[in-house]
C-alpha cells in the first residue's frame, strides 16, 4: 500500500475535476436507474449513455493529460462495450 | 504448482513478460470478454429459448404464492387459499392491459379489477389487486409489494381468505413487459357458511361457482398460471446465471484492475495504458447497478 496510496492521493488532486465528473456521472447513473426501475428501454438508454460518457471521458483524459493513442481509446472502448452487452442480459432477460 | 503460480502471475501481476501489464487486461483478452459478452447476450439466448415466447424471467406463481402467505404468517395472519378463479381473473386482467395498452388498475374504457373477478365466476364480498411488472424474481416482487404501504396492506388485510395470480409476457407501449398481476378475494358464499370446517372451504366454493354461467367460459382460459409453470424450467437458469455472470465477471474485473495497478505502482512502472482508477469507479457503478437492475414496478 506504500506505493499505491501515494499515487492515489496524487492522481485524484491531479485530475480532481475528471474525477469528480466521472463519479458524478455514476451517481446519476443510479440515480437514474432507480427512477425509472422497470422501464427496460429507458434502463438500457441509461446504461448506454453511461458507457459512452465512459468512453468520451476516457479520451477527454487523455487529451488533457497529453497521453491520448488508438490503443488507449481501444481499452475504454472493449471494455465499455463488454460490460454493456453483459448488463444488457439483465435488463432485456 | 510452480507452472500454477507463474501462470497466475502472468494473468494478474505486471512483470517484464507481459510488458508490465496483467495479462487479462491486455486488448487481445479484452476482445475475448467483449466476444464472451456477445456470446451470452445473443447467440446463447437464441439457442436456449428459440422455443420460448417472451421474456426470461424468473417469478413463478408457487413461489409468490409461497411468499405472499410467509408474509402473512410472519404478521400472525391465516395464509390465504390459492384460487383458481382469482388467478383467471388476474390472467384476464394481465391480458386485457395488454390489449387496450393500459398500465393501471382501471382500464380507459372503465373496465375494473372487479369486472374481471366477477367473470371468472368468483362472487366476493372483498377484493383487492396488486399489481408489478418488469421483476426478474418473485422475492423482488413481494418485497417491493411489502415496501409499499397500500400494497403491503393488501396483503395483509384479514379479511381475504383467497389469492391468484398470473405472470403473464406481452408487448406494452411498444415494450417486451412481464406482468405480474395479483388479486385477493373473500367469496361471498363463505360468510354464509362461516360455521363450517376450514378445509371444506375450498370445495365448497368451487361447488358452488361450477354451475356459475362463466363456467364453460373457463375453458377459454386455460389455467393461465400454467404458462408461468411451463417457463420456469427452460428460464431459470438462464436468468439467474445471467445475473451471476455479471457479478462474477465484475468482480474478477476489479480484481484484475486492482491488482495491475498494485504491483505496477509497487513495481515504479511508467505505462502507457488507460487509468486503471476510472475502470475501477465505472466498474464500481456497474456492480452497484447490479441491485437496481432486476427490480420493476409495482401499482
Amino acid at each position: 500500500m506504500g506505493h499505491f496510496l501515494p499515487y492515489f492521493k496524487k492522481e485524484i488532486k491531479k485530475h480532481l475535476f475528471d474525477y469528480l465528473l466521472l463519479i458524478s456521472a455514476g451517481v446519476f447513473f443510479v440515480v437514474a436507474l432507480n427512477i425509472f426501475r422497470g422501464e427496460r428501454l429507458i434502463d438500457f438508454i441509461i446504461l448506454l449513455a453511461f458507457t459512452s460518457f465512459y468512453i468520451i471521458w476516457g479520451i477527454y483524459h487523455h487529451i488533457i493529460d497529453d497521453t491520448l493513442h488508438l490503443k488507449i481509446v481501444l481499452e475504454y472502448v472493449l471494455i465499455g462495450f463488454t460490460l454493456l452487452f453483459l448488463l444488457k442480459m439483465i435488463i432485456f432477460p | 504448482m510452480q507452472k500454477l503460480t507463474g501462470f497466475l502471475r502472468h494473468l494478474f501481476i505486471p512483470h517484464e513478460e507481459n510488458n508490465f501489464r496483467a495479462k487479462l487486461l491486455h486488448h487481445d483478452f479484452l476482445t475475448y470478454y467483449l466476444l464472451f459478452a456477445i456470446f451470452f447476450t445473443f447467440i446463447l439466448k437464441i439457442s436456449w429459448l428459440s422455443n420460448i415466447l417472451g421474456f426470461a424471467t424468473d417469478i413463478t406463481v408457487e413461489k409468490l404464492y409461497q411468499l405472499t402467505n410467509q408474509e402473512r404468517q410472519k404478521n400472525g395472519l391465516a395464509p390465504l387459499n390459492y384460487s383458481e378463479e382469482l388467478s383467471q381473473a388476474a390472467y384476464k386482467k394481465a391480458q386485457d392491459m395488454f390489449t387496450k395498452n393500459y398500465w393501471s388498475h382501471y382500464a380507459p374504457d372503465g373496465t375494473t379489477p372487479w369486472n374481471f373477478i366477477l367473470a371468472s365466476g368468483y362472487r366476493y364480498e372483498f377484493a383487492g389487486e396488486n399489481l408489478a411488472k418488469n421483476f426478474l424474481f418473485s422475492d423482488g416482487v413481494v418485497s417491493a409489494w411489502m415496501n409499499s404501504p397500500t400494497h403491503r396492506d393488501n396483503i395483509l388485510r384479514k379479511e381475504y381468505t383467497d389469492v391468484g395470480f398470473a405472470v403473464v409476457n406481452g408487448i406494452l407501449n411498444g415494450e417486451e413487459t412481464t406482468l405480474v398481476v395479483q388479486m385477493f378475494g373473500k367469496p361471498l358464499e363463505k360468510t354464509i357458511t362461516l360455521n363450517q370446517p376450514k378445509v371444506s372451504q375450498a370445495k365448497e366454493k368451487t361447488s358452488v361457482l361450477l354451475p356459475s354461467p362463466s363456467a364453460s367460459k373457463k375453458q377459454i382460459y386455460p389455467q393461465p398460471v400454467v404458462l408461468a409453470k411451463e417457463e420456469k424450467q427452460n428460464k431459470l437458469n438462464l436468468t439467474k446465471f445471467s445475473l451471476d455472470i455479471n457479478f462474477i465477471f465484475l468482480t474478477f474485473l476489479l480484481l484484475a484492475l486492482g491488482m495491475d495497478l498494485y504491483f505496477a505502482k509497487r513495481l515504479g512502472v511508467v505505462r502507457f495504458t488507460g487509468k486503471n482508477i476510472a475502470h475501477f469507479i465505472f466498474v464500481i457503478f456497474l456492480l452497484i447497478s447490479l441491485f437496481y437492475l432486476p427490480r420493476g414496478k409495482v401499482l
